[in-house]
C-alpha cells in the first residue's frame, strides 16, 4: 500500500511540476 | 590557525584556478559538439545510442520541452530506484542478504539520488547491497550530475543566443556530458584513489578478532545496562571506490560507507582527501569559463569566478578560525595546533586531516552541494558550524553543485543587474539582453521556493513532535539540527549535523519534498528565464549599461547574494548556533 502511495505521489509531483512549467510560460507577457 | 594550514587552502585554490581554464574549453568543445581528443573512441558510442534509442541529435528543444524531458527522465528514473530498493533482497549482488529497504527510507533516498542530494537517513554498509550502490544509487550520482550540467549550459545558451527559442536536446546534451566528461574524468579518478588505498571489490564482510578485546556498557532497549565484551569486529567493504570519485566530481555526496570520507576505505590519505577536494570545485569552477567562452565575454566568467573565489575565501576563514579557536569552556586542555600538540581542537575531526583540511573540506561540500564530509559538522563549534549552514542558505552559489551553482548564481546576476540598472536609472542589460519584468519574476519564484521550503518544513518540525524526536540535544542546538535538515535537502546539498536521527516517516517523506521541490521548482523559473533571454534580440552597450566584467560587478554580485541569504535566514540563524555560541561564551552548552 506505501509503494503505491509513494510512488503515485512521485507521478503526482512531476504532473504538477509539468504544470508549473505551462503557468511559467503562460506568465510571459501576462500583466501582473 | 598555522601556516600549513593556510598553505593547504590556498594551494586548494590555485590547483582550482589552475584547472578551472581547461575544464572550461573542453565542456565548452563538448557542449557546442566541436573536436575532442576523445571524439574517436565516444563518437561511435553516441551514434550508437542514438540510433538504439531513436534520438534526433540534429533536433533542438524550447526550454518548456527541454525541462518536461528532464521531469520526465527524472521521474521515472526515482521510480526506478526505488524499485531497486524495494526488491534488493531478491536481486544479484546482495552477499550480506540484506532486506528490502522500507517504503519511507526507499523513497526519500529515491529523492535524494535523483535530486543530487544524497542524504543519507540510513548507515549504507546495513542497508544498501552492492546492487542497489551501483545499478541505483552510483547511476544517480551519473546521471544527476549529467542533468545539472545540461541546464547550466541551456542557461548559458539563453545568455549567449538571440531571437531564437531553440536551447539544445537535453538527451543528445546528457549522452555527451555522461560520455565525454563524468565517465572519463572518474575512471581515472577511481582508479588513482584505488592508488591511495581506496577499495574496489565484490566481498562479503569480514569478521576479524580485535587484538584488544573491549569490555563495554550496553543499555538495552528495557534500559537496564549490561556489560558485553566485544572481541571481535566486522569489516564492510565493497565496490567503494568507483563511486568515491563520482560522488565528489558530480557534487553528489552519498557516501559507500556511513562516515562518508571520514572513512579509511572512502578516503584514505591527505593526498587522497586534496584529491577529492579539487574533484568537487572541478567542474563548477570549469562552467565560470565556460559561461565566458559560449556568451564570448571572457571577463564575466571571470568576474563570477572572483565573485565566488571572494565567498569561499571568506567561508574557509571563518570555519578554520573558529574550529582552530576551539570551545572555551574546555580550559585546562590546549587547543591550538603546536609543535608539542599537533592537533589541536580535534572534536569531531579524523587525525589524518586535522584542522585545517577539515574546516576546507567542510566549506568547499556546502559551497558546493556535494555534502560529503571528511569531518562530523555537528561537532563543530557553534560558529564554525554555522559556516557550511550559511553556505547552503546562500543558495550553493560559491562555485556550487554542478551545474547548479552557475545557474544558482545566475538568478543573483538577474537581480544584481536589475538592482544595477534601478540605481542609474536605466532598463537593466545582461550580456546585451534587456532584463524586463518576467525575467525579475523568475527569479523571484526561484529565491522563494527555497525560502518558503527551508523555513516553513523547519517551523512545522520544532514545533510537532515528530519532529523534535528526532533530535539528539536541546536548546538552540537542536534547532540547528532541524534547520540544517531541511537546508540541506532543500539546497540539495546532503551533508548534515548528524546528530539527528532522520530516520523516520515524517523526515524521509518531509526532506524528500524539500529536495524535490528545491531542486525541479527552482529550475523552472530559471529555465523560463533562459527561454525567454534566448528569445530577445541583443541591444548595444551605452553609457547607462551597467558593465558585467570588472570588480566593481563582482562586488555587486557578492553584496546581492549576502543580502538576500542575510534577510531571509539571519532570524533563524541569530536563535541557532548564533545564541548558541552566546550562551557557550556565557558558559551553558547543549
Amino acid at each position: 500500500m506505501l509503494d503505491l502511495i509513494f510512488i503515485g505521489a512521485t507521478a503526482l509531483f512531476v504532473i504538477g511540476a509539468v504544470f508549473y512549467v505551462r503557468a511559467c510560460e503562460k506568465l510571459r507577457g501576462a500583466k501582473l | 590557525m598555522t601556516a600549513n594550514g593556510w598553505f593547504q587552502i590556498f594551494l586548494y585554490l590555485v590547483v582550482i584556478f589552475v584547472v578551472t581554464k581547461p575544464m572550461g574549453i573542453f565542456m565548452t568543445r563538448v557542449f557546442n559538439r566541436e573536436k575532442t581528443f576523445l571524439d574517436p573512441a565516444l563518437r561511435p558510442i553516441e551514434k550508437f545510442l542514438y540510433r538504439l534509442t531513436g534520438i534526433d541529435q540534429k533536433r533542438e528543444m524550447r526550454w518548456t520541452e527541454y525541462t518536461i524531458a528532464v521531469l520526465l527522465f527524472s521521474g521515472v528514473s526515482m521510480t526506478l530506484l526505488y524499485l531497486i530498493e524495494r526488491t534488493q533482497k531478491w536481486l544479484p549482488l546482495n552477499p550480506q542478504k540484506l532486506p528490502n529497504v522500507e517504503p519511507g527510507l526507499a523513497w526519500g533516498t529515491a529523492a535524494s539520488f535523483t535530486t543530487n542530494t544524497n542524504w543519507q537517513s540510513y548507515v549504507p554498509e546495513t542497508t544498501m547491497s552492492y546492487l542497489t550502490q551501483m545499478v541505483g544509487l552510483a547511476y544517480h550520482n551519473f546521471v544527476s550530475a549529467a542533468v545539472g550540467i545540461v541546464l547550466a549550459i541551456v542557461v548559458i545558451r539563453g545568455i549567449a543566443r538571440r531571437e531564437t527559442e531553440e536551447l539544445g536536446n537535453f538527451w543528445v546534451d546528457t549522452t555527451r556530458c555522461l560520455l565525454w566528461i563524468l565517465l572519463p574524468v572518474c575512471l581515472v579518478g577511481s582508479l588513482v584513489l584505488v592508488s591511495q588505498g581506496i577499495i574496489q571489490n565484490f566481498k562479503p564482510y569480514t569478521t576479524v578478532e580485535l587484538l584488544e578485546p573491549q569490555t563495554v556498557q550496553v543499555t538495552g532497549a528495557d534500559g537496564k545496562t549490561s556489560t558485553q565484551q566485544v572481541a571481535q569486529q566486522v569489516i564492510a567493504q565493497g565496490p567503494v571506490a568507483s563511486q568515491v570519485a563520482i560522488k565528489e566530481f558530480g557534487t553528489n555526496g552519498g557516501g559507500f560507507f556511513n562516515a562518508n570520507s571520514a572513512h579509511p576505505f572512502e578516503n584514505p590519505t591527505p593526498l587522497a582527501n586534496f584529491i577529492e577536494l579539487v574533484l568537487i570545485f572541478a567542474i563548477p569552477s570549469g562552467l565560470t569559463y565556460t559561461l565566458g567562452r559560449m556568451t564570448g565575454s571572457q571577463r564575466h566568467g571571470w568576474a563570477v569566478w572572483g565573485a565566488m573565489a571572494f565567498l569561499f575565501l571568506a567561508g574557509v576563514t571563518a570555519t578554520y578560525w573558529a574550529e582552530a579557536r576551539g570551545n572555551p569552556l574546555l580550559t585546562g586542555t590546549n587547543q591550538h595546533a603546536s609543535a608539542s600538540q599537533a592537533g589541536g581542537n580535534m572534536e569531531g575531526k579524523e587525525v589524518r586531516f586535522g584542522i585545517a583540511s577539515s574546516a576546507l573540506f567542510a566549506v568547499v561540500t556546502t559551497d558546493a552541494s556535494c555534502g560529503a564530509v571528511n569531518s562530523m559538522h555537528d561537532s563543530y563549534t557553534p560558529l564554525g558550524g554555522m559556516v557550511p549552514l550559511i553556505n547552503i542558505m546562500l543558495g550553493e552559489v560559491v562555485f556550487g553543485g554542478v551545474g547548479a551553482g552557475l545557474y544558482g548564481i545566475f538568478v543573483f546576476v538577474v537581480l544584481a543587474v536589475f538592482i544595477a540598472g534601478l540605481m542609474v536609472g536605466r532598463t537593466p542589460e545582461y550580456l546585451g539582453k534587456k532584463i524586463e519584468s518576467y525575467d525579475v519574476k523568475m527569479a523571484m519564484l526561484a529565491v522563494l521556493i527555497l525560502t518558503f521550503t527551508i523555513l516553513g518544513f523547519s517551523a512545522l518540525a520544532v514545533i510537532k513532535p515528530f519532529g523534535t524526536a528526532g533530535i539528539s540535544n536541546s536548546g538552540p542546538h537542536g534547532l540547528s539540527q532541524i534547520l540544517y535538515a531541511y537546508v540541506s535537502s532543500t539546497g540539495n546539498n546532503g551533508s548534515a549535523f548528524a546528530g539527528i536521527n532522520a530516520n523516520t516517516l515524517w523526515y524521509n517523506s518531509s526532506t524528500g519534498i524539500a529536495q524535490l521541490l528545491g531542486r525541479f521548482f527552482m529550475i523552472i523559473p530559471i529555465m523560463a528565464i533562459a527561454g525567454n533571454l534566448a528569445k530577445k534580440k541583443t541591444v548595444p552597450e551605452s553609457a547607462g549599461t551597467f558593465p558585467v566584467t570588472g570588480p566593481l560587478f563582482a562586488t555587486l554580485l557578492v553584496s546581492t547574494i549576502v543580502i538576500v541569504g542575510a534577510l531571509t535566514f539571519f532570524p533563524a540563524l541569530s536563535l541557532g548556533p548564533i545564541l548558541e555560541h552566546l550562551l557557550m561564551a556565557a558558559g551553558k552548552v547543549f
